[in-house]
């Protein structure tokens, strides 16, 4: 593949309340944007075509169209090409995919990706309705009390069903993707109660939401925006000669890989009945991704950004990546591969439990940290000499799965 | 560009911080006053920490209560393993003795806690820290009689309620605090607790209530001539803070306020002063009338039966209708909110700063004040701004001046002050035009400005 250069990037605080700020969604995007042009040191002018991505506008904030709020972002952008790329909680990773594939082209020089997602503006209850239309709605979430946690609390139990799946480990996840965020000053939950004893606690502050999936297992309801610049090699080698610094130092998508599997998870199971792998098709993103940036295996892999709504999904990622064999994904827990200061560390930023899931910003966000990562400006939650970090951005119930090599 | 020296140097520093965070061992902590608010609250943060915090009251059963409230405040029932409780009488010199860092947190009676510091004193280790989380008192004054080692190892953290949503937390030296002892204290408390720490001075009120608290004052005096619901809205969310100011006096307790103001006007000589006075109305009100604010159901907003908003009339001490109440031509509140809504901050600052009406000038007067005391204050309750900005923004939830004068545009800043009659302050003065002056560059400074 042609590269594809990420110049800069800008996250909204996870931390903050966008309804009790008042505000519309159009603000997050202007956050995100103007910090990544300021990142960046550009223009609205330098910037060709804007990508963005967002699930749920329609619901959350009764607005469709959310392609052209870019154009109310500056008023130089007026004019500009845009879209919006909607694939459940893929939607931001979807966004970067089209961004980067017209950059491939040679459409365009420069492309803007923000993902968006404005998720405080319902009750609990209602978000997790809205969050059904990820899945099958009318088969599996209407009528049904937060489907989603129970869906991935059915991954558990397909695990435990294969190879055997203690609560302890999950509680470990959690952990561990607390305590970094307590590093991320972005993160949503940085200053929040977590440790490994409440996450195995099983009274009325760690209720059950979904079947094994308890509240500290999920990942939050989020309102956050976050954007990157994309630029082709011309655009990048200019940028880099302009300013003074060797093309390399600036990051790189280096792979992608991207697979629809069915949707409703019970036919996702079924068809992986005899496979090595639960979720068969997200294993072949992963290593689609991989090949592509001719890295053999994760040993090539310095740090995950992986999608941990769950507990649940973030053990399924540890095994489809190659950390463990099939099932064996507790061992890289137990071993210490996935804490920060591990070989292999798994959600530096806190993830989606830790760091916040604004729904459709998330892949956009997940990029944005490799980024970071791999060129040590990641604060105190940098993994020390990280040269490629790898992102595993999932819709629905394992359904859109989208993972990119970002390195140097 | 990702290619930032100035990140490298942030994880230089931070791996530093970590290192100093673990360089000594607090393993035991005591909080002294653990069934009040600021006790169990503070204690709630150090149980979430440490592997063994004790919580002592009056009784046994108090300190308990006050464990329950950590758990309630955390979500958590987890940190009663790590919780034991008892009472001065029973468990204060055992306690005390096996502790490495005593936290102070009973009623702000300075002979009360110089007692408790007495006891304290006679059965600490030498080298075992002690903190008081006074609001108020001076530091100095609450460490005279003490022995040196408690002395040097003395000093103020002081937690904003709740401190488990608040983190913006003041460290106060004593003029003999060993240096090393706010450091570790600094580094322990930011990597351990997940503290944003101000260094403060030992100033009357600190760095936060002292600016905080002049504004919340100042709107309570104007609300006398002008009434609270048109203050209110003046100093709104569009100014830059999540709550208004009265509705913040109520919440706070018509007594607090009166007792931060005192202690301030009391000790304090600064170019401001009248403004931190306490509205007669207001001691009258709590005089006659007992008012006291949410806690007793009055204050400057209550409801009547049928849930409908009721305003104080500071004049007659009656309240009426909110909807009663004729307000002048506040469009160019929406008309900024608007802006707000959207993202466009310095079009709605801009929009502030020109608006017509003496309404608006009145709004820019409070600004004005808040912004001119800020940077007044610099040298004494703090080194630099950047100390009052984040107690503000952190402490607070309000725009920090800083961020107000960057979003103006300096010029406009100093236009308003001078409006108001003000003195431009020296440091704002020499500022260069065109740089930023809010240096913290991981805070959001959108979340400020409230479209309300």
């Amino acid at each position: 593949m042609a590269n594809v250069y990420i110049i800069g990037g800008h996250q909204t605080d996870f931390a903050r309340n966008w309804s009790k700020e008042r505000k519309h969604f159009v603000a997050m995007m202007r956050e995100a944007m103007l910090g990544t042009l300021e990142n960046a040191q550009l223009d609205p002018k330098d910037i060709q075509v804007a990508h963005v991505g967002n699930f749920a506008a329609e619901l959350y904030a009764k607005q469709g169209h959310i392609g052209a709020f870019f154009v109310e972002i500056d008023p130089a952008f007026s004019g500009i090409p845009t879209g919006r790329h909607e694939a459940a909680c893929a939607s931001g990773s979807i966004a970067l995919l089209a961004a980067s594939a017209e950059i491939e082209a040679g459409r365009y020089d420069v492309a803007a990706v923000v993902g968006v997602e404005q998720m405080k503006s319902v009750d609990s209850k209602t978000g997790g309705d809205f969050l059904g239309t990820a899945a099958w709605y009318e088969l599996e979430a209407k009528g049904v009390d937060f489907p989603f946690p129970k869906l991935f609390g059915k991954l558990g139990d397909e695990y435990d069903k294969r190879y055997g799946l203690k609560d302890e480990h999950l509680a470990a996840i959690s952990a561990i993707n607390y305590a970094n965020a307590k590093l991320n000053p972005n993160a949503q939950t940085r200053s929040w109660f977590m440790n490994y004893e409440h996450a195995m606690s099983r009274d009325e502050y760690n209720g059950a939401v979904g079947g094994r999936v308890r509240i500290s297992d999920c990942s939050q309801v989020t309102d956050g925006a976050a954007a990157v610049i994309l630029a082709s090699e011309k655009f990048a080698a200019e940028y880099a000669k302009k300013r003074g610094i060797a093309l390399e130092s600036i990051p790189r998508i280096k792979g992608w890989g991207h697979n629809t599997a069915r949707l409703r998870f019970e036919d996702k199971v079924a068809e992986s009945k005899n496979a090595e792998y639960v979720l068969p098709h997200v294993r072949t993103t992963i290593t689609d991704a991989m090949r592509r940036a001719g890295i053999p295996d994760v040993s090539g892999i310095d740090a995950i950004e992986t999608h941990d709504c769950f507990t649940t999904s973030e053990y399924m990622a540890i095994d489809h990546f190659g950390l463990t064999k099939p099932g064996e994904s507790w061992k890289a827990i137990e071993e210490g591969v996935i804490a920060l200061g591990g070989k292999c560390p798994i959600n530096p930023s806190g993830g989606l439990i830790g760091a916040g899931h604004p729904v459709g910003a998330t892949g956009v966000r997940q990029v944005l940290d490799a980024a970071k990562q791999v060129t040590d400006t990641a604060g105190d939650y940098q993994v020390e000499g990280a040269k490629n970090v790898q992102t595993l951005n999932i819709g629905g119930s394992g359904t859109t799965s989208v993972s990119f090599v970002v390195g140097v | 560009m990702f290619v930032s020296q100035s990140a490298l140097g942030e994880l230089k520093a931070g791996k530093a911080r970590r290192a100093l965070a673990e360089s000594r061992s607090i393993k035991k902590v005591v909080v002294l006053g653990a069934n009040g608010t600021m006790g169990f609250g503070s204690g709630a943060i150090f149980a979430s920490a440490v592997p063994e915090v004790t919580f002592l009251a009056r009784t046994k059963e108090k300190a308990e209560q006050g464990l329950a409230a950590a758990c309630k405040m955390l979500r958590t029932n987890t940190i009663q393993a790590r919780v034991k409780c008892g009472s001065y009488d029973a468990d204060l010199e055992r306690a005390v003795a096996e502790a490495d860092l005593i936290f102070e947190a009973v009623t702000e009676i300075l002979d009360l806690k110089r007692e408790f510091f007495a006891r304290v004193d006679a059965a600490r280790r030498p080298d075992s820290l002690v903190c008081t989380v006074t609001s108020g008192l001076s530091i100095n004054s609450l460490a005279e009689g003490r022995s040196d080692s408690f002395r040097k190892n003395f000093c103020g953290l002081h937690f904003f309620n709740p401190p488990n949503v608040i983190v913006g937390t003041e460290l106060i030296p004593g003029k003999e605090t060993d240096p090393a002892v706010l450091d570790f204290l600094e580094a322990f408390a930011i990597e351990k607790l997940g503290r944003v720490i101000i260094r403060t001075h030992d100033t009357p009120g600190f760095a936060g209530n002292r600016v905080g608290f002049k504004v919340l004052n100042e709107a309570a005096q104007l609300a006398e001539e002008h009434g609270p619901l048109l203050i209110d809205a003046l100093v709104g969310p569009y100014t830059g803070r999540a709550m208004t100011p009265l509705a913040t006096i109520d919440l706070v307790g018509w007594d607090i306020h009166r007792a931060i103001v005192d202690n301030i006007v009391e000790l304090t000589k600064d170019e401001a002063h009248e403004t931190l006075e306490l509205p007669a109305y207001m001691k009258e009100l709590m005089e006659k009338q007992g008012f006291l604010g949410r806690k007793a159901k009055n204050g400057f907003f209550t409801r009547d039966e049928d849930g409908s908003k009721l305003v104080l009339d500071p004049k007659t001490g009656r309240y009426v209708p909110a909807k009663s109440i004729a307000l002048p031509d506040l469009s160019f509140i929406k008309e900024i909110a608007e802006c707000h809504r959207r993202g466009e901050y310095e079009k709605g600052m801009a929009l502030f700063a020109k608006a017509p009406g003496d309404a608006a000038k009145l709004a820019r007067k409070v600004i004005a004040g808040y912004i001119a005391y800020s940077f007044e204050r610099v040298g004494e309750c703090t080194d630099t701004i950047t100390g009052i900005d984040l107690i503000m923004g952190m402490g607070f939830n309000w725009a920090p001046p800083s961020v107000l004068v960057d979003v103006l545009g300096k010029d406009a800043a100093v236009a308003m002050i001078e409006e108001a009659g003000l003195r431009v302050p020296k440091l704002l003065a020499d500022a260069k035009p065109g740089e930023k002056l809010f240096d913290v560059p991981t805070i959001n400074i959108g979340r400020f400005f409230v479209a309300g």
